[in-house]
């Protein structure tokens, strides 16, 4: 937080939590940004095995489940992939739309702080 | 808590929570000092050391959300395993599995119609259930370490919550020593003329 300058603002509880707030949306941005990443790794992973399944002309294909690859006919396979996909995007499309509402909040916190704080307060990104 | 100043809202603060001191909120600066009968030095001083164990206690709880976090998937990995299992029973044929026998080393096993597995419970011990009982333990360890994360996350905002109000308290008393230095200096100036 940056030291101001001297100023007497004032600091109210309800300025406190909306300062806390901010801090909280901050962290929940940062983490949900992450679990996106990795949401879209695994989909990705998952198009490219369900891409070889496609290729490959074996009946029984090797698919982990837990620590060991059990032989497990091609559909089967395929629905698993499709279902493990299906899972995967909407888990996706669920942290997409908490980004997309966590960014909004913060904008509007930002417009209160500063309009009562102005350069006293810095509200962004080191 | 903010004991003198009589404006509503200011005691709505939790003054700890599971062992995590919770942060005196400042409604002003003078006040405040005034009760505590501390300069501005010590008050910074036991701000700053108070800021110093909320982030010890942030690396500890931190670490025991990684630990968590870790674990719930090996768990569904094992519910996977005790379900495949389970879905075999019916059909009569066996599940052909390549496992890991060391690093990079694998061989294959036939596993037959089963009706129970063993469950590796910690501390050398393993135990062998029925796939009714096996899925039922595993459910509950699995929802367990849930509720524990949520409870866990929770604690970790507060404990922020706490780190901010530490941190803007440090600040405001910074500020306003800055500005009491700047009316005394424009009093030392005028009284001179």
């Amino acid at each position: 937080m940056q030291q101001g300058g001297g100023s007497e603002t004032e600091v109210t509880w309800e300025d406190q939590q909306n300062i806390n707030k901010f801090g909280r949306l901050n962290n929940r941005f940062h983490e949900l940004e992450d679990e996106i990443k990795i949401a879209k790794e695994t989909n990705d992973n998952l198009e490219d095995a369900s891409n070889e399944l496609i290729l490959t002309d074996e009946e029984v294909v090797r698919f982990q489940i837990g620590e060991v690859f059990a032989h497990v006919p091609k559909d089967e396979v395929e629905n698993r992939i499709e279902q493990m996909k299906e899972v995967t995007s909407q888990k996706l499309e669920k942290h997409e739309e908490e980004k997309e509402s966590v960014l909004a909040q913060m904008s509007e916190l930002k417009k209160i702080l500063y309009a009562k704080f102005n350069d006293s307060i810095n509200l962004e990104e080191d | 808590m903010a004991s003198s100043s009589s404006t509503s809202g200011s005691g709505s603060a939790v003054t700890e929570r599971r062992g995590i001191p919770g942060a005196q909120f400042v409604e002003d600066v003078q006040t405040y000092l005034t009760q505590s009968g501390l300069d501005v030095g010590s008050a910074l001083a036991f701000l700053q050391e108070r800021l110093q164990q909320y982030k010890v206690v942030e690396m500890k709880l931190l670490a025991q959300q990684r630990d968590l976090q870790a674990k719930i998937p090996d768990i569904e990995k094992c519910l996977d395993v005790v379900a495949t299992l389970n879905a075999k029973k019916g059909t009569g044929e066996e599940l052909i599995a390549d496992f890991e026998v060391s690093e990079g080393i694998y061989s294959r096993a036939r596993i037959e119609e089963t009706d129970s597995v063993c469950l590796w419970l910690g501390a050398n011990v393993m135990l062998e259930y029925s796939l009714e009982e096996a899925t039922g333990l595993l459910q509950k360890n699995l929802d367990n370490a849930r509720a524990s994360l949520e409870v866990l996350i929770a604690d970790l905002q507060f404990l922020r919550d706490q780190v901010t109000i530490t941190q803007v308290t440090i600040a405001r008393v910074y500020n306003w020593d800055v500005h009491q230095r700047r009316i005394q200096q424009a009093l030392a100036t005028t009284s001179q003329d």
